[in-house]
């Protein structure tokens, strides 16, 4: 089943959104929606768990005697895209990791695409509809950039080796198949000049887009993107943020972001939450994140009564 | 930051064209060329024995260059590649032999995956030292056991001639033939497979794990096959060195100095590169020679022989040492940056 929805996100050669989905089309629609619902979505209102994309309950991560992550509720609903901030070591990517099942969570269950898990089969993430980034540049340096790409349709895959050594036509099918998809994505972020070259020669912002491409190419229904923007400059930061916006407006994926910089975050998602040590201490939109005096006190140094307030609430 | 777009397709035919043509050349000259003007000497000892290596060095970068597995227990896998061929010669006569060396290639392909299960939970260093468990049982059991060698009283077997159909390559250019043939058509298929998504496959396990397994390579699977084919190819290549070369079949052919061998031809070739295995094994194996020859003939008169080859020993190290510093990269390397300032193309 999980394969034949993702067969279904994927039709053959088209790079145009085959569904006309309103709430992917519409950006504003996406980002008024959750505004109304406001912070805790999740609690408030279980028929949006149940349509979100992906959502978090109660997932706990401990390393030792160490909280990584405690109790973290968070929901993603279809289109939009959703940031999540906080310092270093907040346990920011831990949540990514769990999500991709490269860790299991100590409590708690992930839900993807109607399914819930309590530890997610990592071998399994792409065909759930399931694409990620990583923090630290994850290409194959020994392979082109549209070899890379390519290497995003491996769960699509359905010729054997012996099949594809001989080159029987199915095989050679699928193989031109998917390297017209790959084309098309690495020409929609501006990679065609680099294609054939090994995607281990080129600077580090490229690297991160081929990265994002690889993850794209999918056509994934949930992409996770660990600090797209970690590293770069300021212009390819820009560039960057503007190529999430037009995946997600184009493609009509469901992008979640992690990132360190709060800037970034605050223009392009719809909804941001906010982890510090570990906790979530904040959910909503970036405006109200940016108003919220516990998201200033994690970033900005923290005042002395808001620090009373924190070490109450660790207590109890 | 915006980049042209193009050049890179019409860039890459004709270079794809001049490879083309490159390989059928070299064809050319080996298959017609040489066997009329070459020498009983070129072929027995230089020839089959480099096709022979070069094969196990194909084998042997598909799982250490391309799928980034460490194996020390190539001529393990090229022992029970020439034992299983003489078994099945010896014990159902009527196959015939192509057959033979195609089981054997799937003999060894069998004992190469139990020998890969380590691979799912070692890498690097580790996996190579238990790969080396692959070196000493194979030997020992090779030898303690007698089956495997008829209960022949020395371990020593003479190797039944070479046949296809009823056509015998009894000759040094025969078997020289032969060994072409085979080599050909595997390292044909072993180059069709590494631009095939199973050879993707391999690199991006090799590359990143992590990230090949959340995008849906199983991971698992593609190590245990690029264990399955190189121990085939590298099966394959012992019969040939056992039947083609040596004319022989026996455990002591096959030492852990074989294994190192071929390792270093791939890493002295380059690795992840077919083009690399023949560099690398024209290296090994016809730069001793030269040098010994060369030796000889400055010194031979007036040094005793044994001074002699230790001092080739001693070169030919420092000439791999050196040339590793030069070129970390490899043979097929150092060739396509030649290719490249030949054709006036800065990098």
């Amino acid at each position: 089943m999980s394969s034949a929805t993702t067969g279904a996100l994927l039709p053959a050669g088209d790079l145009y959104p085959f569904e006309p989905a309103g709430v992917t089309r519409d950006p504003g629609r996406s980002r008024s929606g959750p505004a109304e619902r406001g912070a805790d979505v999740e609690s408030a209102q279980p028929g949006a768990e149940r349509d979100a994309v992906l959502a978090i309950s109660g997932v706990s991560l401990r390393f030792g005697g160490v909280t990584a992550l405690a109790d973290i509720d968070l929901t993603v609903a279809p289109g939009e895209i959703r940031g999540v901030i906080g310092p270093n070591g907040a346990g920011k990517s831990s949540l990514l990791n769990i999500v991709s099942g490269l860790y299991r969570p100590s409590a708690g269950h992930v839900r993807i695409a109607g399914v819930d898990f309590t530890e997610v089969p990592t071998q399994r993430l792409a065909h759930l509809g399931v694409a990620r980034t990583f923090q630290n540049l994850a290409l194959f340096g020994g392979l082109t950039v549209l070899e890379n790409v390519v290497m995003g349709l491996t769960s699509t895959i359905r010729s054997g080796p012996l099949g594809q050594v001989l080159g029987l036509p199915a095989a050679r099918r699928e193989d031109a198949a998917n390297r017209a998809k790959a084309e098309a994505i690495v020409a929609f972020l501006h990679l065609s000049g680099v294609a054939h070259r090994p995607a281990g020669e080129l600077s580090y912002g490229l690297q991160k887009r081929v990265e994002l491409a690889r993850a794209l190419v999918a056509r994934p229904r949930l992409l996770l993107l660990d600090e797209p923007m970690a590293g770069m400059t300021a212009t390819e930061k820009q560039e960057l943020a503007a190529f999430v916006r037009e995946a997600r407006d184009t493609y009509g994926t469901t992008i979640v972001l992690i990132e360190h910089d709060i800037g970034v975050v605050m223009g392009l998602c719809d909804r941001v939450a906010v982890l510090d040590y570990g906790r979530k201490i904040a959910d909503g939109t970036p405006h109200d994140i940016a108003a919220d005096p516990l998201v200033i006190d994690a970033y900005l140094g923290v005042a002395h009564d808001a620090d009373e307030t924190l070490e109450i609430e660790e207590a109890v | 930051m915006s980049i042209s777009v193009t050049p890179s397709i019409e860039r890459s035919l004709p270079r794809a064209a001049i490879g083309g043509l490159t390989v059928a050349a070299i064809l050319f000259i080996a298959f017609v060329v040489l066997p009329s003007v070459g020498s009983d000497y070129l072929f027995e000892a230089i020839l089959t024995p480099f096709l022979a290596l070069a094969l196990a060095g194909v084998g042997l970068n598909l799982l250490t260059g391309y799928a980034g597995q460490v194996s020390l227990g190539s001529a393990a896998f090229m022992a029970v590649g020439a034992f299983a061929a003489y078994n099945f010669n010896l014990r159902v006569p009527e196959l015939p032999f192509l057959v033979s060396i195609v089981l054997a290639g799937l003999t060894a392909a069998g004992i190469g995956l139990i020998f890969g299960l380590p691979s799912l939970r070692l890498r690097g260093f580790y996996l190579a030292v238990s790969t080396l468990a692959a070196q000493f049982f194979v030997q020992w059991a090779l030898t303690k056991f007698g089956w495997f060698s008829n209960d022949n009283p020395s371990g020593i077997i003479n190797a039944p001639p070479l046949k296809i159909a009823s056509v015998t390559f009894d000759t040094a250019v025969g078997r020289y033939l032969f060994s072409l043939g085979i080599v050909t058509v595997l390292t044909f298929l072993a180059w069709r497979l590494t631009r095939a998504q199973t050879g993707r496959n391999f690199i991006a396990v090799r590359d990143n794990q992590t990230a090949a397994r959340v995008i849906g390579v199983p991971v698992l699977r593609t190590k245990l096959l690029a264990f399955a084919v190189s121990s085939f190819i590298i099966g394959v290549a012992g019969v040939l060195w056992a039947f083609a070369y040596l004319r022989t079949v026996e455990p002591a052919g096959f030492n852990l100095d074989r294994s190192f061998q071929i390792l270093f031809i791939i890493i002295i070739g380059g690795l992840a590169s077919i083009r690399g295995a023949f560099l690398g094994a024209g290296f090994i194996v016809v730069f001793p020679l030269l040098l010994s020859r060369l030796g000889g003939e400055l010194l031979g008169g007036i040094v005793d022989s044994g001074v002699v080859e230790m001092s080739q020993r001693i070169v030919i190290g420092a000439l791999i040492i050196l040339f590793l510093i030069a070129e970390p990269k490899g043979l097929a390397e150092l060739g396509r940056r030649a290719a490249r300032r030949l054709g006036g193309r800065p990098t």
